[in-house]
């Protein structure tokens, strides 16, 4: 009886240790963390997945390209008749407020997060890894990692954010740094700004062995077959491209001599020919089929399989009678690509021959259509950060005087096919950013960082003034019900 | 049996250590009056000595006899004692002792699934029923019996799903220990009590499949002490379930017969006919234009007059009569059972086909069970196995869509066909179409299950000694459905649909694998006839698989032809359905018993549980339990009275906890972003996120109690007073999107519940032997929950309850789960028709804001149960069970959305009578609800909630057990019938709407049951 009792007693004892193997479960139609973070190609897939992510409606795949943010910057002519417009008119006037845009704005939202949650369940695993890495990876992957979390930090404060320039101690938005269930509060736009500020420069650091800066973009894939990982680094969060959104969050955060810095560090590297201005004859010597996003310039882009989708959706002139996203055609004829001198725009302005083509009475957008070489990665990419816009940062950020800048945006106009201005004064500026960074969702942000009119129109009464109304979008309800 | 057999030869052993030399031995075989068999373990004492035997394993015993006269006592458990004279010469006549069972005795153990105890030496607060009670009052299933005879047991009525036979109950003992809103979630609801059938967990459906006349007993386990043992998944409590075994003797056949009518109980419908249904359209402004043109009001009042003549010539159709019908449900038993003293074998086979009381609303079973007991020496092999297939249709159009269509339509068109719809807008008028139910209940659409499955439970028992037994068991369930359902093309749902996206098929594919298995060692000893010790520990493991698959297909061009090789193609965007759980548990538990002198009880439970539901920061869990018990009936003082045959007091404190929660929530998982991939190849991204430290929820369990016989057995009563506190409480929790997802499952505040019990059982006449008894029965329950430390975790829930038009519960600290929140309202106005509500600090005012909510009410009532009465008279018997419940409200939603709230596409539904006759005008300015309006939303108050007591008239029955020569006559063994009525009336203080999607039933059956 006793010899029973030891065995049971044994028994139970090995079948409980043997336990907490057996009870550790993974899922079959779902990747457990610890399966997929178990090897390098994990990591891997999860940093791409964060990549492929970005292209959604709700970001950069409309919301914060070429949509949402792109209305709000005054870019399009939006209609009244809401069986058309349906309720872009409601944007167009900054009713933020109305169930559509909250229950849209909430998505962007909610989207934006889950990826900086995905960045860090990535740098949470990675900094507790025994998985072993090849070569310089771990850092490149978390490098990329850190300036992912931050650009979408950066994003949203500019969305949801006070006007910096105007109330940087306001509370602005939440900075996740790690996974929690508890939910962290808000912070105030200065903190946000210092924390985006430091992961940038960590991302950095870790990027100073990007291939990049030796090798370039390599933008075709290796021919031996092997991983793409290190290669097409501008569809990457690269060196550069860390360093290019340093320079953009430093203007915006009023640190001019870092914008400076860093905008001319990038700008050293095109020149150096990493970045190199776009081929005249790709734009104006093949007429049929031009480079139009000027690719060889883009120093990130994301890479989105259906592209063709922004213009259809929204550029097509073939969409009449639906909406179609368009320039204000005064705007185009008398500021952005017309008045001369006192504007700077002119009609031989590349980006004015490729992008924009006449159907009927007016002239519609072409940047996002495909071009004839339909397998060309060039079509694929929506650019996110380009060399165009460190030479406007650079010119901006030079000196307190705006027009000691003009150097810089010549060197620019030089590359578009336009004459050098003589003077730079910031409506210039303005105009330049309108003609270089249209429909890449930039624009509403340059009004809010300078605090002035957003550009609908030609007729000042038509642009809205700044104030907090506009520029300043209101915090999802989630965030601020819980 | 076996059992029984068991725990007496445990008691009663250490009896046997006794013998003296040189006497005459006493030596025969003490055998079963009812079948003949040898009864093993019986105690043969010597009457007022310790000298005695037990019988062994052939009923055999060796009784070295006194030198003079004197008593010998036979006593088992279960069975009456036999007290025979030894007068020393008479040793002959002691070779063939007869014992007979005793009835009543058999209910005196509660079978906990894991080991037996004696009611009387058992601390813990449960209660058993035997098949004939559970008989006596239903005969659908054992859960509809359960709820009539046990107030805990609480099935809770839907008034969505009505009595659909097809969708299972929510199961509730004891009341809710989480927070509502996980089963959505989940698919599992949180708050069902633990199922056990002989011996191995099991699922409520297979409960509900399960035919009634093959259950034994089923025992309600209530408290910690009871339920402990079942560690972390007993915190609902437990029902334990056992089937009957076959019994020994010759083949001998069986069968049971069920035969029921139901009829739809559509009393609480309260509809418009034709006539008021067209005066309310017109006063609620349909037929009036209001862009004033001429022409459409010319239109609007031609409309009305071909209504109006419509209804002059008689048209007053009565929709809810279309899908309703008689449902026969029958359903029989045959079971063979038979086998000698080794070998014991039964073999059953049921047949049953349920019929809802709408069209096309059936349930069928079939299911064989194989028994086989084989028991030889010190060893027992018992195996059960059963095999199950189940066919299930449900209606396609729901009720509600019927109650929705209006009486001024007629049904048919002039040809006697069927029309798409009842009204359909000339071109260019903005107006709703309204489809006939009958067209879309005419096609050829379908919605079905079928399920096959076994279940192969064995059990090996070794007695290594008298006190000591060793049990293993393993058990394994295999579960495969199917469920299809079919939407025809020409299904008004299509209508705006292209030809290739018409149609739609789908189809789901469950597989279910279950294994469990146990090791017990169970050891039992009386020493110096005053300490009984009692012990189990045991190891358990089980694995828990799960996949679903599913797709869907579309593009049918064809009502006839409706096999899915007819679609054109799959709809776009859809991808096929996987979904895989995978749940393991593993546990060691241990029970101890002490009882002295069968006065001072004392019990104590622990288990060690592992699951794989838990994170590995929080897998594995503690739970245990003290219950404590003092049988005051058996003291010194008490021995001279015989007025209480039973009084025992008795206590228990324990932890048990809760694991129905789904299989991964505590780890992060991940997919692949299949809507795109890049030149880097695939990208993955967060699925959901886990939460790996995840506590498991808990409940500490208080139950006091006493438990009472006496007046010679006539009076019985039991009462118990219990609290419970879950803590934390698991919920899922919605976040600000800032954290990156919108929910997740946390760790959140807790819940206290405070309630009691008492059942009463008087019986005024009670001549058990003369086979006369009246009994009359009366319980009760009441129970009270609060929440505690929840602060804001629920803010979105209740952000979401306040904005939305139903929804009543709110998630505060101190508030009741069941509270019903609202603004509380003075009534209509008489002078202006405006609803005047009252304010948080107690002023007027004609504005509603939401915050001004208070609660108003609790849907728990202050008082529930059943009164019932019971008479045996001979073989004929009658019992009669009402349900009450008082002092609960309820918020009235049929006032709330089909007299007021009734906008611009309601209004084109047929509506409640009170929508038309009390609502507020100058004419009549007492009334009750506001004005007749579409565009008027009416906001909750607590003008719409109402004191909701009721008494049901839940099960009559009456019965006749065939008196033994009528039987023989007839030339079978036995035979009785009954008739049971189940939910015959209803009387209710509060006129709601019931069974939304499908009707209630009101049910009669004709039972029969034959042994040859």
């Amino acid at each position: 009886m006793r010899k029973l009792f030891t065995y049971i007693a044994l028994a139970s004892m090995m079948a409980l240790t043997s336990c907490d193997a057996w009870l550790n479960v993974k899922p079959y139609d779902k990747m457990s963390q610890d399966e997929l973070l178990s090897t390098e190609s994990g990591y891997i897939k999860l940093l791409n997945g964060i990549y492929i992510e970005l292209n959604s409606d709700m970001l950069y795949g409309a919301a914060l390209s070429v949509e949402m943010v792109e209305i709000m910057g005054g870019a399009y002519v939006i209609g009244t008749d809401n069986s058309v417009w349906g309720n872009y008119s409601d944007l167009a006037s900054y009713k933020y407020g109305t169930d559509y845009w909250r229950a849209r704005l909430n998505e962007t939202w909610n989207k934006a997060y889950s990826l900086i949650l995905n960045c860090n369940l990535l740098l949470e695993n990675l900094e507790k890894t025994d998985v072993a890495f090849t070569g310089d990876n771990a850092r490149i992957i978390r490098g990329e990692a850190l300036a992912l979390r931050a650009m979408l930090h950066f994003d949203m404060l500019r969305l949801f954010g006070p006007v910096y320039s105007q109330n940087s101690d306001a509370l602005a938005i939440p900075y996740y740094k790690k996974y929690s269930v508890t939910p962290n509060s808000l912070m105030t736009a200065s903190a946000v700004a210092a924390e985006i500020t430091r992961d940038l420069n960590e991302a950095r650091i870790l990027l100073a062995n990007d291939p990049v800066r030796t090798s370039g973009t390599m933008t075709s894939a290796p021919s031996d077959g092997s991983s793409t990982f290190m290669y097409y680094r501008n569809l990457r969060l690269n060196y550069f491209a860390v360093t290019a959104l340093l320079a953009r969050s430093a203007l915006y955060f009023g640190d001019m001599d870092a914008a400076y810095s860093y905008s001319t560090e990038v700008i050293q590297a095109g020149t150096d020919g990493i970045f190199p201005f776009v081929d005249k004859s790709l734009v104006i010597g093949s007429p049929d089929d031009p480079d139009r996003i000027f690719s060889s310039e883009v120093i990130f882009a994301l890479s989105h399989s259906q592209r063709n989708k922004l213009f259809k959706g929204y550029y097509d002139p073939s969409r009449i009678p639906n909406y179609v996203f368009r320039m204000d055609n005064d705007m185009m004829s008398s500021i952005v690509f017309g008045g001369g001198a006192s504007t700077g725009g002119h009609q031989d302005d590349y980006r004015y021959r490729v992008n924009w083509v006449a159907t009927g009475a007016n002239r519609y957008f072409y940047k996002y259509s495909d071009m004839v070489d339909s397998g060309n990665i060039r079509n694929t990419m929506i650019p996110m950060i380009r060399l165009g816009e460190m030479y406007l940062i650079a010119a901006e950020s030079r000196s307190k005087d705006i027009a000691a800048g003009v150097a810089y945006v010549n060197q620019l106009r030089s590359n578009r096919g336009v004459g050098n201005l003589t003077a730079l004064t910031r409506d210039i500026l303005q105009y330049e950013y309108i003609r270089e960074l249209y429909g890449e969702g930039q624009l509403f942000y340059m009004y809010k960082r300078m605090f002035t009119p957003v550009l609908f129109s030609t007729v000042a009464s038509r642009n809205p003034a700044p104030s907090s109304a506009v520029f300043v979008l209101p915090l999802p309800s989630s965030e601020t019900d819980n | 049996m076996r059992k029984l057999l068991f725990i007496s030869m445990l008691v009663l052993s250490s009896l046997a250590a006794f013998a003296q030399g040189g006497q005459t031995v006493l030596s025969g075989t003490v055998i079963d009056a009812a079948d003949g068999y040898p009864l093993i373990g019986v105690s043969v004492v010597v009457s007022g000595t310790k000298t005695g035997v037990v019988t062994d394993i052939d009923g055999k015993f060796e009784l070295k006899a006194p030198q003079e006269k004197c008593e010998i006592v036979f006593s088992y458990v279960g069975y009456d004692d036999v007290v025979k004279l030894y007068t020393t010469k008479n040793a002959s006549s002691f070779s063939r002792i007869v014992m007979s069972a005793n009835a009543e005795q058999l209910a005196d153990v509660v079978v906990t699934g894991v080991y037996e105890r004696k009611k009387e030496s058992f601390t813990g607060a449960s209660a058993t029923f035997k098949s004939d009670q559970l008989k006596a009052v239903g005969s659908s299933n054992v859960l509809q019996s359960l709820k009539t005879l046990d107030p805990s047991f609480k099935m809770m009525e839907s008034s969505q799903f009505g009595s659909n036979p097809n969708v299972m109950p929510d199961i509730e003992i004891r009341g809710k220990t989480s927070v509502a809103g996980l089963k959505e979630e989940y698919g599992t609801d949180p708050n069902q009590p633990l199922f056990i059938l002989d011996g191995f967990e099991t699922t409520l459906e297979t409960i509900m499949n399960l035919n009634m006349n093959r259950v034994a007993s089923v025992t309600i386990l209530k408290d910690a002490a009871s339920t402990a043992i079942y560690g972390s998944k007993a915190s609902n409590g437990v029902v334990v379930i056992e089937t009957k075994a076959p019994a020994r003797g010759r083949l001998q056949l069986s069968y049971k017969g069920d035969f029921g009518l139901s009829l739809a109980d559509l009393t609480d419908y309260n509809l418009m006919n034709s006539r008021e249904k067209l005066e309310f359209e017109t006063l609620a402004g349909v037929y009036k234009d209001n862009g004033n043109d001429p022409f459409a009001q010319l239109r609007l009042d031609n409309l009305r007059n071909e209504r109006l003549k419509e209804i002059e010539r008689g048209v007053d159709t009565y929709w809810l009569s279309e899908p309703i019908r008689p449902g026969f449900t029958h359903k029989h038993n045959i079971y063979a059972e038979g086998g000698e003293d080794k070998i014991r074998y039964g073999i059953g086979l049921s047949v049953g086909n349920v019929g809802g009381v709408m069209k096309d609303s059936d349930r069928k079973t079939i299911e064989g069970n194989v028994d086989l007991i084989y028991r030889t020496g010190k060893f027992q092999f018992s195996n059960k196995l059963s095999i199950n297939w189940l066919d299930v249709t449900n209606p396609t159009v729901s009720f509600a869509e019927y109650a929705h269509a209006n009486p001024y339509y007629r049904k048919y068109n002039a040809a006697g066909g069927v029309d798409k719809y009842l009204y359909y807008p000339e071109e260019g008028v903005d107006d709703y179409p309204v489809a006939n139910p009958l067209w879309n209940a005419h096609l050829n659409n379908w919605d079905t299950a079928t399920g096959f499955g076994f279940t192969n439970n064995f059990i090996f028992e070794w007695f290594v000694t008298k006190d000591l037994r060793f049990r293993a068991k393993f058990g394994l369930t295999k579960q495969d459905d199917d469920e299809q359902t079919r939407l025809s093309p020409q299904h008004t749902q299509f209508d705006d649909m292209g030809e290739t996206e018409k149609g739609l098929y789908t189809h789901t594919q469950i597989k279910e694998l279950v294994y469990e298995g146990d090791v017990a060692v169970t050891f039992g000893k009386l020493i110096a006839k005053k300490h009984m010790l009692n012990a189990v520990g045991g190891f358990n493991f089980s694995n828990n698989h799960r996949q679903i698959y599913g797709y869907s297909a579309t593009g049918f061009t064809d009502d006839q032809f409706d096999a899915p090789s007819f679609a054109n193609g799959y709809p776009v965007g859809d991808s096929p359905d996987y979904n895989e759980s995978l749940k393991r548990a593993a546990s060691f538990y241990i029970n101890g018993g002490y009882a002295y002198a069968e006065r001072y009880l004392i019990d104590f439970n622990y288990r060690l549980d592992g699951a794989s539901m838990f994170g590995t920061g929080n897998r594995f869990r503690n739970t245990w339990s003290v219950g404590t018990g003092w049988n005051v009936h058996k003291e010194p003082f008490m021995q001279d009275s015989d007025f209480f045959s039973l009084l025992k007091l008795r206590g228990s404190v324990g932890n048990p906890g809760n694991q129905n929660f789904s299989a991964y929530q505590a780890f992060s998982t991940y997919k692949f972003n299949g809507w795109m991939t890049n030149v880097f190849g695939t990208g993955v991204i967060l699925n959901a996120l886990g939460n790996a430290d995840l506590a498991w929820q808990e409940t500490t369990n208080y139950d006091l109690g006493v438990d009472m016989t006496f007046w010679g057995d006539r009076v019985n009563m039991t009462l118990d007073y219990y609290w419970k506190h879950t803590d934390p409480l698991l919920a899922v929790i919605t976040t600000p999107g800032s954290m990156g997802v919108t929910s997740v499952a946390m760790n959140a505040g807790s819940q206290k519940t405070r309630g009691w019990e008492a059942a009463l059982r008087v019986s005024p006449v009670y001549r058990p032997s003369e086979g006369i008894i009246w009994n009359i029965s009366i319980n009760a329950t009441s129970a009270k929950s609060v929440y505690a430390n929840i602060g804001n975790s629920f803010a979105a829930l209740n952000e979401s309850g306040k904005s939305s038009l139903v929804g009543t519960t709110r998630y505060y600290d101190g508030g009741s789960p069941t509270a019903i929140w609202a603004v509380r309202s003075a009534g209509i106005d008489p002078a202006t028709g405006k609803e005047l509500f009252i304010k948080k600090d107690g002023t007027y005012s004609f504005t509603y804001d939401v915050n001004d909510e208070v609660v108003v009410g609790d849907t728990q009532p202050k008082v529930e149960g059943l009164i019932g009465t019971s008479l045996y008279y001979k073989g004929l018997s009658v019992g009669c069970y009402l349900r009450y419940r008082y002092g609960g409200q309820v918020f009235n939603s049929s006032l709330f959305q089909k007299v007021e709230n009734i906008g611009t596409q309601d209004v084109y539904n047929n509506q409640d009578k009170r929508a038309l006759y009390d609502r507020w005008s100058e004419n009549n300015r007492d009334a009750y609800f506001k004005g007749i309006s579409l565009v008027q939303r009416t906001e909750k108050s607590s003008r719409f909630v109402m004191d909701d007591n009721s008494l049901v008239g839940e099960s009559f029955n009456v019965g006749y057990e065939f008196p033994d020569r009528i039987a023989r006559k007839m030339r079978i063994g036995a035979m009785n019938v009954q008739l049971t009525m189940a939910d015959i009336f209803r009387a209710t203080s509060v006129r709601v709407e019931r069974g939304i999607d499908y009707p209630f039933a009101r049910t009669v059956t004709m039972s029969l049951g034959i042994t040859f």
